[in-house]
């Protein structure tokens, strides 16, 4: 017959300031996984959740990102008859040549400032990217130094509510719309029109083309027949492709992530061995009255490794508990590919909760392997003739 | 026995608690040592007093946009200017995506000079001179990818559209960053069609006194052009890259804050523990004549000997490591250096020092509160 539950659940309340600051030692190491995690989970998030796979990326060979890619004004006249390409309700080829731009806006909180993607289409782009709809103000007109800022960037720059203007080079751009691209990567930018766009940045060329196709097939189909013309030199990727190359960026963050906790969970294994093997020696001889009343080595020992993971199991729940208002906190970080800002949210998910648990069992575990081991293996006798 | 003694044979009673205690408290005060020092190498660029007379000259609009060439003759005409090169980011890599190393189009005549601080080999540099598709290296690029001076690379451009085909024509020593390669800018333009653009101007200024005069006077002869300019010192330059990391600051300094107070708990748990369960012996101790500040120093002097002891392991722990590791090849070039300096180290021996005052403080009070009876009254 195993040893009752509830005769570990006292023995913790009994020496509860103890329990206490080692529980909260495990949580605290918990908390630090999950909020570095939760960073990483997030960045992860906003490259996963974007893209089409219908919509196909064209940039020129070579070229890993978007802002360093140049497409030439004939070679989209040329894609933009492509067979294959999906059509509007007008029977428009849904082509969207775009141009990128880094622009330097100052941030909000005073702290400095970044760059910021700044993105000019037309009309199409919009059509490609369901995800986007306004949420303030209007769009933006064709043929005007206007622009639509994203929420995350509104919230986080400065001059960048609607009716505000920020100027670059020597151009005023007035902020005429707020969009919201559900957590998107888009999140990250500012729409202008193209033309204006090539017309004040003096570029004669696109940075990219966006275009849509019926399905995953009907888009390897017209990559296929892309990538064949000689005409053109161009990389041809699936958007969501795209944004997945991307999610690398969350790397060194998760290392970082990894490595504290590893190091953080051998210190708090170290804390919790420490307070078991006081646990247990202040009650020697309540454990060899166990023994004496029939409770077998086995069943002393699973009690004690028990009570050693409950109380990190407690431990973990309070350190996910910490970490959990992070939940949401937008922040943002320098995108290595284009080099402007990437704003995105901590994300704290089950699973993520779940990673978290699994470490404050382990810290648990390690914790009261050798106490409990040291406390089972004690003659009866010597353990009832201890002070 | 005298006094020491007695306390180091008090700690050691129990020898299992004191190794654990120690070894959290070291790891703790390694990962504090760590974080500051990966804090310090990403917010505080090097500089070095031949750093601080160079300025950069960029696109007001950001990085990406680029600069007319004319600009060139403007600038070095201007009083204050000592030199003044070209310098493109070219951003290409080596063979291979993942061998990404920052180099830059610039003029060979202009580099020793502008980077004074830095050992060239004055012979070398006449070869780079004389070779228009030379180039020169840092010492840590060229140990990362094993390459010899006389040996040809190509490199693959990701915002330029070519291959430059390099000759390796020289190394380069010290200075703030080892692992740049220079090539030439005119076989740049060469490559490219001649776009008649530069990326940014470097500019090396006579002294540091005609330095704010000389960032007005550049920033004003372009006001109102196509391309307006924005000056700055090499520092602030690099500070603006720091500030796009965001509060990545805050972050770390958080992750810190917390691991302090986890050791703090985890060492005033062990404390008291070890000072409870022996109650009865300062009992004793009390009744044979010492008195209660003396009971207190010698705890005290026990939780401090065990906080200092875990630092010592902790701080040059760390340090005695990254001597010895090699973090620009581990980080794959996140990380140049990674310094644990003494500052650092001292901070970590301090928070150790505080750490072991204030972990023993609420035991010490009790065990110079409790009377003489009620202490001998103590089972366990």
């Amino acid at each position: 017959m195993p040893i009752p539950i509830r005769y570990n659940l006292r023995s913790l309340r009994v020496r509860w300031r103890l329990s206490l600051a080692t529980a909260l030692g495990i949580g605290l190491v918990v908390a630090v996984f999950v909020m570095v995690m939760a960073l990483a989970q997030g960045l992860n998030a906003t490259y996963v959740t974007t893209g089409d796979p219908r919509n196909l990326l064209v940039l020129r060979q070579g070229s890993t990102a978007e802002s360093n890619s140049q497409i030439m004004r004939d070679e989209v006249t040329r894609m933009r008859y492509t067979e294959g390409i999906a059509r509007d309700a007008h029977d428009v080829p849904l082509v969207s040549a775009e141009i990128i731009l880094l622009v330097y806006l100052e941030r909000r909180d005073g702290s400095g400032g970044a760059n910021v993607l700044v993105r000019g289409m037309k009309s199409a782009g919009l059509a490609l990217r369901p995800q986007a709809r306004l949420v303030a103000g209007r769009m933006l007109a064709p043929g005007r130094r206007e622009c639509v800022v994203s929420q995350r960037i509104a919230d986080r720059f400065s001059n960048c509510q609607v009716g505000e203007s920020f100027r670059s080079g020597a151009t005023e751009w007035h902020v005429v719309g707020i969009f919201d691209a559900a957590r998107t990567a888009y999140e990250s930018e500012i729409w202008i029109d193209s033309d204006e766009a090539r017309a004040v940045f003096r570029r004669d060329f696109f940075g990219s083309v966006l275009l849509r196709t019926d399905g995953p097939e009907g888009a390897a189909t017209v990559k296929r027949r892309l990538e064949a013309d000689r005409m053109l030199q161009v990389r041809v990727l699936t958007e969501s492709d795209y944004y997945k190359e991307q999610t690398q960026m969350a790397g060194p963050i998760r290392f970082m992530g990894g490595f504290l906790a590893v190091v953080m969970s051998v210190g708090a294994a170290f804390a919790a061995m420490n307070t078991m093997y006081a646990a247990i020696g202040a009650r020697t001889r309540e454990i060899g009255t166990l023994r004496v009343l029939g409770f077998r080595r086995r069943e002393v020992y699973v009690s004690l490794l028990g009570e050693s993971v409950l109380l990190a199991l407690v431990g973990g729940v309070l350190g996910c508990l910490l970490a959990l208002p992070l939940n949401g906190v937008a922040t943002g970080t320098i995108g290595w590919n284009t080099f402007a800002e990437v704003a995105f949210e901590f994300r704290i998910t089950p699973g993520l909760m779940g990673k978290g648990m699994l470490f404050a069992l382990v810290m648990g575990v390690l914790g009261g392997l050798l106490p409990a081991r040291m406390a089972a293996r004690k003659p009866v006798l010597d353990a009832l003739r201890a002070a | 026995m005298n006094l020491a003694g007695f306390i180091a044979r008090n700690a050691m009673r129990n020898k299992r608690r004191v190794i654990l205690t120690t070894f959290s408290v070291a790891l703790s005060l390694f990962l504090y040592t760590v974080l500051q020092t990966a804090l310090r190498e990403m917010t505080q660029p090097a500089s070095s007093e031949d750093s601080a007379l160079r300025l950069v000259v960029r696109h007001r609009v950001s990085l990406a946009n680029v600069l007319p060439v004319k600009y060139h003759a403007r600038i070095n005409s201007m009083p204050g200017v000592r030199v003044c090169s070209k310098f493109t980011w070219f951003g290409g890599v080596y063979q291979d995506a993942k061998n990404f190393f920052p180099q830059f189009a610039c003029e060979p005549d202009k580099i020793a000079p502008l980077f004074a601080e830095a050992e060239f080999d004055p012979r070398e540099i006449a070869d780079f001179i004389g070779d228009r598709t030379g180039c020169i290296v840092g010492v840590k690029t060229m140990e990362r990818f094993r390459w010899k001076v006389g040996q040809k690379i190509t490199l693959t451009g990701t915002i330029w559209d070519c291959s430059p085909e390099l000759t390796i024509r020289g190394v380069y020593r010290g200075g703030v960053d080892e692992t740049n390669l220079f090539f030439q800018h005119a076989y740049f333009d060469e490559l490219t069609g001649d776009l008649g653009s530069v990326g940014t101007y470097w500019i090396k200024a006579l002294n540091a006194d005609v330095i704010p005069e000389l960032i007005a006077r550049i920033d004003r002869t372009f006001e109102n052009s196509d391309a307006e300019t924005k000056t700055e010192t090499e520092r602030a330059f690099q500070l603006s890259f720091v500030s796009m990391f965001g509060n990545i600051k805050m972050l770390i300094g958080s992750i810190s804050t917390v691991i302090v107070f986890t050791m703090i708990l985890v060492t005033a748990s062990t404390m008291s523990m070890a000072i409870r369960e022996r109650m009865r012996e300062i009992a004793i101790l009390k009744a044979i004549g010492f008195d209660g500040k003396r009971v207190v120093s010698m705890i005290v002097a026990e939780s401090f000997g065990l906080a200092l002891a875990g630092g010592i392991v902790g701080c040059f722990g760390a340090k005695l490591l990254f001597a010895n590791v090699d973090i620009y090849a581990l980080t794959q070039g996140f990380f140049l250096k990674f310094d644990v300096t003494p500052h650092i180290l001292a901070g970590g021996m301090l928070i150790a020092a505080v750490l072991g005052v204030t972990s023993c403080a609420i035991p010490a009070l009790t065990a110079m509160r409790a009377t003489i009876v009620a202490g001998l009254r103590e089972l366990d």
